[in-house]
């Protein structure tokens, strides 16, 4: 295989440009950061000293640590068979399965959870379900299993739409060609598919793992001492020095994790070629129905357990619905273009980011793309208050505004657009755009012409990932909006944290819905190029 | 909303006041055949099968100065709560925009201390007194006007006017009143764990905010060692600790699948709301930790750019027509003593809150949490 010779110097001019491109956005994501270094420098440090070695805190860690592992392992497990499936092989119903398989992804993790303790908890609804059955008892829904299980359960998507995106740039007659040698599948997919869309597992592992350990409402409700808890104490006490400091440890294990990923996730390039749509797909024979339920079991535990939970919460409070919660079509517009937006801008910036840390041997493009992932590893209020003294101190006439609102979506959601993004370019072949400069293009033309065609899937992931996450984004959006601003999902977090659960199932089911249509916008969309 | 609404809003029969009386009595029924005089589009309408109500006592609006300009408003009060109110506000007065943002108290606390002297808050109107105090020791309240603290008592402010409260809530015993009666439930919240007849068949929700406010308060009133041993005392009693919040606590003892439990008393309203003949009363505890009443409140901000008009919300939120609009909307307690609570309540001079209790302190719940741990009650 060849090694990592990418051409640099002076004649890219397009690579240089990302690269500057990529640098200003990492300056601009780490004010962020330099705010929470502010702020917890009034601790102070012996008080520092004692809050981080506390063997509280260690321990809180370490439990943070085993969370992270157990569900970055469970979505692997769970997202790239189902990439494979609804890509590489003849499953029935592939475009609904995509996007059945997708949609956890825009349910807020804390309403999971929420659903989960009150459809499996000690007195649930599935217990009372089950009880003239003769079932007394359901595995405990509290602690670590209970985390892991829900967490996996929503982010699973991200592995599965970034392996997804790298299974469709794939050459498949690459694997046509390992068959005819006379490869078995299993064989064919490990010595030919996987080495291929490795980088995108690890991108979309990456953004499991972070997800898992920023996430503040899931181990919160399902009891279970991991790290953020620590800091949410720290914020409902009113101590947001000490929430920042925290933070700021958070962000230290945050570092660890993208410099492990850094050392395991391996560039070698294994080029795609032309993103070929013509090879065989695999003939799963009886496997196709058995697998085709398979597939959806996992959605329909995680879309059915929180749907029938805020159903049965309907039937009963019917009598109480919060009738003054209306959820027009106002705030749906304002939910699709807010995400909309985000993704766009995303992708934008995303690009060179990805461009410049893929194809440049230079360490600082590497940098600049591991930059962009601080802003998704501070958990939202944090990342949302830092926004917060920004607007109000440095940016007076913009805060709060909708315009705001999309630069704080950006900085949270950008690496889950680089990261689908580079895995993508990854997959070109250099000698592709080279080609293309010699036989006269400029490198920005070289770069549309050949490479953005190439990636177009890639990108599109990452706008469909930005997309679907901004929908069901909460703590920032909480914080930044506008007065009288309303979204599908704080229509879900107002009526559920009011106590009116019933009226939380309309916007809950068109977030749903408006996802679900959504998705089927950009896979229609994807087959075609970009230019 | 128009004129006819309005009027339909002061107008009425003497139904609520029945409606307590049969409360006090603990007699059931009466209620239920005045649902159909909710009138739609009518504030609080919809939620409150106890109809329509003339509202006698307390300020109406119509004495108070009238509002104009612009006013943004920091709720930590939810909007199904709070929406209809602000509409009304509105249409009421041409001349005023409010812009509401709703967020929880706690992150609203956080946000005006980050957003500092250039925050564009104005008011902030607040689900419990411990975010309020935590704003006025950030010395971002200013001081309202004695006439404004002056509709609550004395009690319901903060003694330094920076913020008033604006509706309470109490802790409550809702109890089965097939299997109890309102004399088994002891008045001391200390005599719970030798009651036997709440053996096996009393239940709370330990990870509920309000509950954990309640071992707060006991924390602070009877210290940490009685507080232990008194929920060690109870989970000997077999305290049920499965529920996940106070509506379940309450539908479950109005089910009979437990004789008694802890829950704020508005729970056991909005069960009687949507089952009126449901075999489920409410009894308080005297002069103790199980009795704290805690309050909704709000508070006229430093970074106000008209202070008059900031204070004059808090005002309105006191007015008659807001006081009679929480008690249906929430079945929460209005302040203003002229304004009796709807539901099947006693008057909130005949609750005996604990003395001496600052409400501020309840914001500790750190120490709650771990102590709940520690006994296996979470």
């Amino acid at each position: 295989m060849a090694t990592r010779s990418r051409r640099g110097g002076e004649e890219d001019g397009f690579g240089v440009a990302a690269t500057v491109t990529s640098g200003v956005v990492a300056a601009l994501l780490l004010v962020p950061v330099a705010y929470l270094v502010a702020q917890a420098a009034s601790v102070g440090l012996g008080a520092s000293v004692a809050i981080l070695t506390r063997p509280d805190t260690v321990q809180v860690l370490v439990n943070s640590v085993a969370l992270v592992t157990v569900v970055t392992a469970a979505s692997v497990a769970v997202g790239v068979p189902l990439a494979y499936l609804t890509v590489r092989t003849d499953l029935p119903y592939r475009r609904a399965t995509t996007i059945l398989v997708s949609l956890p992804l825009v349910v807020p993790s804390y309403i999971g959870a929420f659903a989960f303790v009150a459809a499996f908890g000690p007195r649930g609804a599935l217990l009372r379900l089950l009880a003239p059955l003769g079932v007394e008892r359901l595995p405990e829904i509290y602690g670590f299993g209970g985390a892991a299980l829900v967490l996996a359960l929503y982010t699973y998507p991200y592995v599965y739409i970034t392996t997804r995106a790298a299974l469709r740039a794939l050459d498949a007659r690459l694997v046509d060609a390992a068959r005819t040698l006379g490869e078995g599948p299993v064989s064919a997919f490990r010595r030919v598919t996987w080495p291929r869309v490795r980088p995108a597992v690890a991108a979309g592992s990456l953004l499991v793992a972070l997800y898992a350990l920023a996430d503040f409402g899931t181990p919160a409700i399902m009891q279970f001492d991991a790290f953020t808890r620590v800091i949410y104490v720290d914020f409902t006490a009113f101590r947001q020095n000490r929430a920042a400091l925290l933070s700021l440890q958070l962000l230290a294990a945050t570092l660890l994790i993208l410099g492990l990923e850094s050392m395991v996730r391996n560039d070698d390039p294994v080029y795609a070629g032309a993103g070929s749509r013509s090879g065989d797909r695999v003939r799963l024979g009886p496997w196709r129905w058995p697998a085709f339920v398979g597939a959806l079991a996992v959605p329909v535990l995680a879309l059915g357990v929180p749907l029938g939970v805020l159903l049965t919460w309907f039937v009963r409070e019917s009598a109480t619905a919060g009738g003054t919660l209306a959820t027009g079509p106002g705030v749906v517009l304002n939910s699709v273009s807010v995400a909309a937006a985000a993704a766009l801008v995303a992708v934008l910036v995303g690009v060179p980011v990805a461009y410049a840390s893929a194809t440049r041997d230079s360490r600082l493009a590497g940098l600049f793309e591991r930059v962009s992932y601080l802003g998704y590893a501070v958990p939202g209020v944090v990342l949302g208050l830092a926004l917060v003294y920004l607007g109000v101190n440095a940016l007076g006439p913009v805060y709060p505004t909708i315009a705001l609102l999309v630069v704080a979506y950006v900085v949270r959601f950008l690496p889950q657009a680089v990261g689908s993004v580079r895995a993508a370019v990854l997959q070109v072949d250099p000698a592709l755009p080279e080609a293309a400069r010699t036989l006269g293009r400029s490198s920005v033309g070289a770069f549309r012409s050949v490479t953005l065609p190439l990636v177009a899937p890639g990108v599109a992931g990452g706008a469909a990932l930005v997309f679907l996450t901004t929908m069901k984004e909460l703590p920032a959006t909480l914080l930044l909006r506008p007065a009288g601003f309303s979204t599908l999902v704080t229509r879900v977090w107002t009526a559920h944290s009011d106590g009116y659960f019933g009226a939380a199932v309309v916007p809950a089911l068109v977030l749903l819905v408006v996802s679900g249509l959504s998705m089927l916008v950009i896979i229609s969309r994807e087959g075609y190029d970009v230019r | 909303m128009d004129h006819t609404t309005r009027r339909r809003l002061l107008r009425g029969a003497s139904v609520a006041g029945l409606a307590g009386l049969a409360g006090c009595s603990g007699l059931v029924g009466g209620a239920a055949e005045n649902t159909a005089g909710a009138a739609a589009g009518q504030i609080g309408s919809g939620r409150s099968p106890f109809g329509d109500r003339t509202i006698e006592g307390g300020t109406s609006m119509a004495e108070m100065p009238a509002m104009s300009g612009e006013l943004t408003v920091y709720s930590g009060r939810g909007e199904p709560l709070v929406g209809e109110f602000v509409s009304f506000l509105e249409e009421r007065y041409d001349d005023l925009t409010l812009r509401v943002r709703y967020n929880s108290a706690a992150e609203l606390v956080n946000q005006l201390e980050t957003e500092g002297s250039e925050s564009p808050a104005d008011a902030f109107f607040s689900v419990n007194a411990g975010s309020l105090g935590a704003v006025a020791e950030q010395g971002r309240t200013v001081e309202l006007p004695e006439d404004v603290v002056e509709l609550v008592p004395g009690e319901f402010s903060s003694p330094d006017d920076d913020w008033v409260g604006t509706s309470g809530r109490a802790r409550s015993v809702p109890f089965n009143t097939e299997s109890l009666s309102e004399a088994d439930v002891p008045e001391d919240i200390f005599a719970f764990p030798d009651t036997e007849a709440f053996r096996g068949a009393i239940g709370c929700a330990p990870t509920y905010s309000s509950f954990q406010a309640f071992v707060t308060a006991m924390r602070v009133l009877n210290g940490e060692d009685r507080t232990r041993e008194w929920l060690n005392a109870m989970l000997d009693l077999g305290l049920d600790t499965s529920y996940s919040d106070e509506f379940l606590v309450s539908q479950a003892v109005a089910d009979g699948e437990l004789d008694a439990g802890f829950a704020n008393h508005y729970y056991i309203q909005r069960v009687l709301a949507g089952r009126p003949d449901a075999p489920v009363a409410t009894a308080f505890t005297r002069n103790d930790a199980g009795a704290i009443f805690n309050v909704a409140g709000a508070a006229a901000l430093d970074t106000a750019a008209d202070g008059d008009l900031a204070a004059n919300f808090v005002r309105h939120l006191l007015s008659a027509e807001a006081q009679d609009y929480f008690a249906r909307e929430t079945f929460e307690y209005p302040l203003v003593p002229e304004v009796e609570p709807i539901g099947r309540l006693p008057s909130v001079d005949e609750l005996s809150p604990p003395e001496g209790l600052d409400l501020t302190e309840l914001s500790d719940i750190e120490g709650t949490v771990e102590l709940l741990r520690d006994v296996g009650a979470l």
